[in-house]
């Protein structure tokens, strides 16, 4: 045994098997200090309220990502365009109209279109067609400076606002994405 | 560890969210947050770690629900999920944690608590964080969490014997280190 070990008598004091008075009084002070020891253990609790919603958010993030996910990359690139530093040949069709990439990830569609102010929300003016996997669309459009609202239609009938961009109130109770160039 | 007798039972809700009701998962993840974080915390050495620890621990909980054999013992197969997060970190981070780290676990801190006691405190925290995560796990769950050793046993797989060899050596590092700190 090291001078740094407790005689296993004091170990069962620690565990809870022995009281301070079952020690020898040659252990007593041994005794004393491995209770010392035990009365700095910290048993505060910790809260974590925000963990909840961090959770709920999380899942509810997983699930969009599975039927959306890009309109942010169009809006990344009218940032792009509006910072006049492209990293792909300028897209612009002229000083006042800002070329757009829409892409929608929707499995199992069979039809994607985007409608909003710039269409007159008419579903079949601006059709979005597949690129790459089989579940991406993509339509590109040139719009003019200002501020868009906007819907994604899937199949003609399910009008899917945009998760990744900020959103208003339609007024009948649907949400619309905002696209602000 | 069977679930909560108020309202719903950990099985019913584990039962419902499986068939879609997702939204009732927040109820087990209010119900044990807390109780768990102080668990990671300990074991961490740090709230912050602790916080993300709980929070992918749920998540894979979340991912994972369908393998949980007993729904009604939600909590003792969330808590191993937890543990092996726990223990996965301090592998990754073992060149990288820091001594220091042990002062961000908060209670500490608390402004009840006496400048002496609140020194004591962060010294034995300094001092856990020098055990092997096996050590520290035991000296948490049965001085911090109030465990029996039948009941860490249970929850560990092990047994006794085992758990008092681990703890005793525990014992015995943790006094080194305090006379060293000392």
């Amino acid at each position: 045994m090291t001078q740094h070990e407790f005689d296993p008598r004091v170990k069962q004091l620690l565990d809870g098997e022995l009281t301070l008075a079952d020690l020898p009084a040659e252990l007593r002070a041994e005794g004393e200090e491995a209770l010392r020891l035990l009365a700095a253990v910290d048993r505060a609790s910790v809260s974590v309220p925000a963990v909840t919603w961090r959770v709920m958010a999380a899942l509810e993030r997983r699930r969009r990502r599975l039927w959306w996910l890009a309109p942010a990359v169009a809006i990344a690139a009218a940032v792009v365009l509006l910072l006049g530093r492209p990293s792909t040949p300028p897209t612009t069709l002229s000083a006042t109209v800002v070329t757009v990439r829409f892409v929608l990830v929707a499995p199992g569609a069979h039809q994607v279109s985007v409608a909003g102010t710039f269409n007159r929300w008419d579903p079949s003016a601006t059709p979005l067609v597949r690129s790459g996997t089989a579940d991406t669309w993509v339509a590109t459009i040139a719009l003019p400076p200002g501020e868009h609202q906007y819907a994604f239609v899937v199949d003609g009938a399910r009008w899917v606002p945009d998760p990744a961009a900020p959103a208003v109130d339609d007024g009948f109770g649907r949400r619309n994405s905002v696209l602000t160039l | 560890m069977q679930g909560e007798t108020g309202g719903r039972s950990d099985g019913e809700i584990v039962r419902a969210v499986l068939a879609g009701d997702r939204e009732r998962y927040a109820v087990l993840v209010e119900r044990y947050r807390d109780r768990y974080a102080r668990y990671a915390a300990r074991m961490l050495g740090s709230a912050d770690a602790a916080e993300d620890a709980v929070q992918d621990a749920f998540l894979r909980a979340y991912d994972q629900l369908a393998q949980c054999q007993d729904p009604n013992k939600f909590l003792g197969w969330f808590f191993l999920i937890l543990r092996n997060r726990c223990f996965a970190e301090q592998r990754k981070y073992r060149s990288q944690v820091s001594l220091d780290a042990a002062a961000a676990v908060p209670t500490s801190d608390r402004s009840d608590v006496g400048t002496e006691t609140a020194e004591r405190r962060r010294a034995l925290q300094k001092a856990l964080m020098e055990l092997t995560a096996e050590q520290r796990e035991v000296f948490v769950l049965k001085h911090v969490e109030g465990l029996s050793y039948i009941e860490i046993a249970e929850r560990l797989n092990t047994s006794v014997p085992s758990l008092k060899m681990r703890m005793h050596r525990a014992y015995d590092r943790l006094r080194e280190q305090l006379r060293d700190h000392a």
